[in-house]
């Protein structure tokens, strides 16, 4: 049992209200505080089939347990919310977490005493939320609203001081463009999928947090003493250098192979977009809290026509990627627009530019024509992208059907998604990568299987290439997991190859869901520099739980089991998901054909054998294989009775 | 005995803002993760985001020699240098 209970600040803007309720050390421990225990807050205030831009829906944010300690990168924040993107052709919506970093808002809001920020309602006219010592206000933002989010965020660090956290929404948010998110700090996404648009919907332009109070562990000796040990891993690792002077670019030597849209050599890719082309744009490399990697970016365009423009967050996989997909060879057209959108659309990049990409290849073919777009031409030129880009973020004439995703093009032209050709869409959002160059390994599963698809930090040691049997099993094996267990995820099955991806899939969800609500960064996982026990070691030494690995994993489970049955009530069920037809047709790159495989490339997957892969990892949660539903046993094993009781099991 | 004088050096151009000599250092003196009361405030750019610690002479007492906040950083922007006086010397 934990020590102390954790607080929640509610902001309820209809009533223009704001309080403090206190949880108690019971209630928290199940969920391990956190995302754990704010799933649990979504499950009692959401109510089932709310519309999420309306006044019911809800947005909590929750700083992880670790978050403002000094241990291995802890800086991480979840929101979750019912999510605008439309995830069926019935106009259905998942409720999402989403997680993000940053170097002063979730310490902010620890320091503020809210480990839990509870939005309810929605304002009749713009306001930012202003979290301090006292709790919540609610404070008006009529100065704010159509400003970017860099101007915002900079205003409200200039009136609350330079330790002030900012998560800013840009115009996009304000539009209800449907795929907006949030920026935190300058520095960091947050929310593909369009957190920002519910926020926009509640009329929030930002959320500025501060505070003075401090954050206590209960075994400070344990703590620091773990906590050094895991920072020295980290400083000794072999590729730091390479991390501290590149930042998230340094991942470019596997990037370049798993991500490949297939249609540049890849020498030409390498040599418009790789390291070297990087380092001319590079200005500094910015860690988040207690980072000792650091993977953020400030950038200089240093010449052309955007020379002396600079920016802030990660423009490296979003440029290199969509400069490919819409045959941009100039990097520095393609980071203006990641500078546009981070700075003052919030518009989410990745899904922007691959619905333009569609849309323009649509149009030359004559699926779609000009009197489709309200007299705009497609064209496949970077004039074209930019005023589609800009389009979209103020909904201005075919600006307005881009702004409401890939769904919409279904049903108004009949342009079904699951024709787009890179990366894949489920539940009406595109993937960030593709299984096809990527190989068929448990990350790319997570995109379907979650309920918002996104890999939400489930990366495991698989994300890299080329790692050896053992060294993929020796992770596995710090889970904690019973030995039967770890036999059957390492069993070789001819439909999966050396493990079976379905039931490791089930595992790496759990410990994503324990890392989230601890606030540790995914990136030290995949990289294999901080282990299970590790984290569990030091959850019981800041909070007085004595948990194991396995334990930590258990719990885990008990978080992903509430938010599928969240996502239940909102009538998703195994037939959504469903892995996109893209993978299984191969993609035809320079280099040759490219089919879906698994992760030693033994063979190309099939559709019925992701199917059974599907079936393992139902099984392996004891959730029912042909609706994809949790079991009444399996919610009551879990201490969710009550979950089980509204007869979702 | 350890030392209680002797010369901290900061190099600010290394700084990443990653916040952990404040955190080690209000850590260490107070026992709780406290940024603001610790002896560093760290001095933010808000047009480049370059950040930079700040030694608060006052209040930091070198740690008897050991000081946290040097330990803390993995980028080096904190050296300490034993010696016979006081001094805080900041290198851009």
């Amino acid at each position: 049992m934990r020590t102390s209970g954790e607080s929640v600040c509610y902001v309820d803007l209809t009533k223009g209200k704001c309080w403090r309720e206190e949880v108690t050390p019971e209630t928290i421990s199940p969920y391990l505080g956190g995302s754990g225990f704010g799933w649990a807050l979504v499950a009692k205030h959401l109510l089932p089939k709310v519309d999420p831009f309306a006044p019911e829906n809800v947005v909590i944010i929750n700083p992880g347990v670790l978050v403002g300690t000094r241990t291995l990168g802890s800086p991480k924040f979840t929101a979750i919310t019912k999510f605008p993107t439309i995830a069926s052709e019935d106009e259905r919506f998942y409720v999402g977490s989403c997680t993000g970093g940053g170097r002063y808002f979730g310490i902010g809001l620890k320091q503020a005493g809210c480990d839990h920020l509870v939005i309810l309602g929605q304002a009749e006219k713009p306001v930012t939320i202003h979290v301090t010592n006292g709790g919540a206000t609610i404070e008006d933002a009529s100065q704010f609203w159509g400003k970017g989010i860099e101007e915002t965020s900079v205003e409200l660090v200039r009136r609350f001081g330079d330790d002030t956290g900012v998560l800013a929404i840009g115009t996009a948010g304000e539009n209800s463009v449907r795929s907006a998110l949030a920026i935190v700090d300058r520095t960091n996404s947050l929310g593909r999928g369009g957190l920002g648009a519910i926020l926009g919907a509640k009329r929030v332009k930002a959320i500025a947090a501060h505070g003075t109070g401090g954050i206590r562990v209960v075994d400070p000796t344990a703590f620091t003493r773990l906590s050094d040990e895991l920072l020295e891993r980290a400083v000794n690792w072999s590729r730091r250098a390479h991390w501290v002077k590149l930042g998230l670019a340094a991942g470019w030597s596997t990037f370049k192979h798993t991500q490949n849209p297939g249609i540049w050599p890849k020498e030409r890719w390498d040599e418009l977009y790789g390291e070297e082309k990087r380092l001319e744009t590079l200005n500094r490399v910015i860690a988040c809290a207690s980072c000792p990697l650091s993977c953020r970016l400030r950038w200089v365009i240093p010449d052309g026509e955007f020379a002396g423009e600079p920016g802030l967050g990660s423009p490296y996989s979003k440029s290199a990627t969509s400069g490919q997909l819409l045959g941009v060879e100039d990097d520095r057209k393609m980071i203006h627009l990641v500078t546009e959108a981070n700075s003052l659309t919030g518009i989410d990049y990745y899904t922007t530019a691959r619905l333009i990409d569609f849309v323009t290849r649509m149009y030359d073919q004559g699926r779609l024509t000009k009197e489709d777009t309200g007299g705009f031409e497609l064209h496949r030129d970077y004039s074209t992208y930019q005023q589609l880009f800009r389009m979209t973020a103020v909904r201005e004439g075919f600006g307005d059907v881009l702004a409401d995703g890939w769904m919409r093009l279904k049903k108004e032209f009949g342009l079904d998604p699951q024709e787009y050709w890179y990366a894949g869409i489920c539940k009406g959002m595109d993937f960030i990568y593709d299984a096809r160059p990527s190989k068929f390994h448990p990350l790319m599963m997570t995109f379907f299987t979650r309920p918002r698809p996104h890999h939400g930090g489930s990366h495991t040691r698989t994300n890299s290439r080329n790692k050896t049997i053992e060294e993929i099993r020796e992770q596995v094996e710090h889970w904690g997991l019973p030995k039967g267990t770890v036999e059957r995820i390492f069993t070789e099955v001819a439909y999966s190859g050396k493990f079976n991806v379905g039931r490791y899939t089930r595992y790496a969800e759990d410990l994503m869901r324990v890392k989230n609500a601890l606030g540790l960064c995914t990136i030290y996982t995949y990289q294999a520099l901080i282990f299970a026990d590790d984290m569990a070691r030091l959850y019981s030494a800041a909070t007085g739980d004595d948990l194991s690995a396995g334990d930590l994993v258990q719990h885990g489970e008990r978080i992903s089991n509430v938010a599928k049955v969240v996502n239940i009530r909102e009538g998703f069920t195994r037939a959504d998901d469903r892995p996109p037809e893209v993978w299984f047709r191969p993609m035809e790159a320079p280099e040759g054909r490219i089919e879906m495989r698994d992760y030693y490339e033994t063979k190309a997957l099939t559709k019925d054998d992701v199917a059974r892969i599907l079936d393992d990892y139902y099984d392996e949660r004891g959730w029912d294989l042909q609706s994809g539903v949790p079991t009444r046993q399996r919610l009551e094993d879990l201490n969710l009775a009550e979950l089980a009781s509204e007869g979702v099991g | 005995m350890r030392a209680s004088t002797g010369r901290l050096v900061i190099w600010a151009e290394r700084c990443r803002g990653c916040r952990s000599c404040q955190l080690a250092c209000s850590f260490t003196k107070l026992g709780e993760f406290n940024p603001g009361r610790s002896c560093i405030s760290l001095d933010r750019d808000l047009e480049t985001e370059r950040t930079a610690p700040m030694i608060k002479p006052l209040c930091c007492d070198l740690c008897d020699g050991e000081p946290a906040c040097v330990d803390a950083c993995k980028y080096g922007v904190i050296e300490f240098q034993p010696g016979p006086k006081r001094l805080i010397d900041v290198r851009m």
